[in-house]
């Protein structure tokens, strides 16, 4: 069986894996269902199908080697039962319960399968199913293309809707992403660009909602007044998750903005969270999140599934004095530079930085991770689109980040907030500040774009 | 630039495009090709590895066209 080193994405999983003592780190789960009865023998078939066609759902881990490196292989054949379980006698809040409660169990062992899916009868006249899988197998965006596969497949031979393209090989798509990553010419473009920003910036600085004194906290606890980066939490990874909803009209308003102005969402939200940690720690110019991208641009990239979302400092310093359209198009620059850049493995250029700066081990320089999902999940076919769904991810309880902040709109047009935070680190309160400056701030901005940075986290 | 070039060029477009469209000079990476930040920035990565290059980003703000980018990669590799 051909193994293969694992590529940026995976690679990301992995080291939290490690770090965390736990598969569950790595867990990802979703439920996709309609409400109609469905055929669940063709369901079977469908599903049965989706593994043979997506290699990613068949990757298996052996045994680390003697280097202690985790390789990984593409099973021929998906050995596993498709079960079926009947949740209809609950209520729906009770399923949703043992749906919950299933997105914390691990996947643990070597050379098995690592995906699981499982076909559901659920209250409501609901049926679907259940996927639970690990997130070095498939992305967000790798798993909703999955389960569209299934359910393609599914009214294909239902009610004779097209077939659906066959997916692109996960494995060809691997091997270019490794030559590119390993590739001694563009690793070394990469890499001297990062190099020449701590030239210019020197060694990042933390900064933390909660103010000042976690930086200083941290630097006591290691008995470094220089210290520039701060602990994390590794043993207490209970996670909750606080979601707010901007109404349709302000989300319509924000995204205006950004297309009149050319600013990406993602770039503008950036602008936004710098801005409310920077009013929080008494005007700091230099500021780092990490900002997650999902590296599909290709036709195949975007059809192999596969775990492709990798994550990279977006740093700007940016004075106060300057205008706030223009610290938009900052970010927009440094984050541009980002995704030129963005080929080489991230946990490479997480150890370049330790390594250059000499960082204590399990401290960060951020507090904040974004990623900005544009596009709604959605199971969409002629003959089921009339037909309500229900599709909800579960979080897998193990957080391994103080605060992660997943961003994406709803079918109604209101855009989410979503706000997954440690609870052994931060509050609800928290949370709530967190959202309430960034609004306050971004439609600041909006109003008055003339107005400057430091004008702004003055006046909100 | 040579006509394998130029091939080489329209071929990454198609790959980075996902559409059917007619790959003409006046086609627009963002309006018409709807390549977002990221897959614009990729699509750079690539003509800089297929081509041996290296881009300027502050010229590359410019490229709005299909023509503007092929005008740009003539420049650096004639």
């Amino acid at each position: 069986m051909k193994t293969y080193p694992l590529a940026g994405g995976q690679n990301l999983h992995q080291r939290w894996i490690t770090e965390y003592g736990t598969q569950q780190v790595s867990n990802v789960s979703c439920v996709a269902s309609l409400q109609a009865a469905l055929d669940f023998g063709l369901l079977k078939k469908c599903i049965q199908l989706a593994y043979e066609r997506n290699e990613c759902l068949r990757i298996r881990f052996p045994a680390p080697d003697a280097d202690g490196q985790q390789l990984q292989y593409i099973a021929p054949v998906h050995t596993g039962d498709i079960s079926y379980k009947d949740l209809s006698g609950m209520t729906m809040e009770e399923a949703r319960v043992l749906m919950q409660q299933w997105a914390y169990e691990t996947i643990d062992g070597y050379d098995r399968s690592m995906c699981d899916i499982v076909m559901l009868k659920l209250p409501e006249g609901f049926d679907g199913f259940y996927v639970h899988a690990d997130h070095r197998l498939l992305d967000a965006i790798g798993l909703g293309y999955v389960i569209s596969d299934i359910i393609r497949l599914y009214c294909h031979y239902r009610f004779g809707s097209e077939m659906p393209e066959e997916p692109a090989s996960f494995t060809r798509q691997l091997e270019k992403d490794l030559q590119k990553q390993t590739s001694s010419k563009r690793f070394e473009k990469d890499c001297a660009f990062w190099d020449e920003s701590f030239d210019r910036l020197g060694e990042p600085l933390y900064a933390d909602i909660r103010g000042l004194r976690i930086l200083q906290e941290s630097r006591a606890a290691h008995d470094n007044k220089k210290m520039r980066s701060a602990d994390i939490e590794l043993k207490n990874t209970h996670v909750e998750a606080k979601k707010f909803y901007l109404e349709a009209a302000s989300a319509r308003g924000l995204q205006d903005f950004c297309l009149n102005h050319q600013i990406s969402i993602t770039n503008f939200l950036l602008l936004g969270l710098r801005s409310v940690l920077s009013k929080f720690n008494a005007g700091q110019e230099d500021i780092t999140i990490k900002n997650f991208i999902s590296r599909r641009s290709t036709k195949s990239e975007w059809n192999s599934g596969g775990s492709r979302t990798v994550c990279f400092p977006c740093r700007t310093v940016i004075s106060p004095d300057t205008e706030f359209l223009d610290a938009a198009y900052a970010v927009q620059d440094v984050q541009n530079s980002v995704y030129l850049h963005s080929n080489m493995d991230p946990t490479v250029l997480d150890d370049r930085i330790r390594e250059r700066f000499g960082t204590p081990e399990f401290t960060e320089y951020n507090s904040v991770w974004l990623t900005y999902q544009p596009a709604p999940m959605q199971l969409s076919d002629e003959h089921i689109n009339a037909i309500p769904q229900y599709i909800e991810w579960f979080p897998n309880g193990a957080a391994t980040k103080k605060i992660y902040l997943t961003v994406s709109h709803v079918s109604n047009g209101e855009m989410c907030f979503s706000f997954h935070y440690q609870t052994a680190v931060h509050t609800e309160a928290d949370m709530e500040l967190m959202y309430y400056y960034l609004m306050r701030i971004l439609f600041k901005g909006i109003e008055e774009p003339d107005l400057t940075i430091g004008q702004i986290m003055e006046q909100v | 630039m040579s006509a394998a070039n130029n091939d080489r060029f329209i071929e990454l477009i198609r790959e980075y495009s996902n559409t059917d469209l007619e790959i003409t000079g006046e086609v627009r990476f963002r309006e018409d090709l709807s390549f977002s930040s990221l897959d614009f920035m990729s699509f750079l990565g690539e003509l800089e590895d297929a081509f041996d290059i290296e881009i300027d980003l502050e010229r590359a703000k410019n490229l709005v066209t299909v023509q503007d980018a092929l005008d740009y990669l003539t420049e650096l590799t004639d």
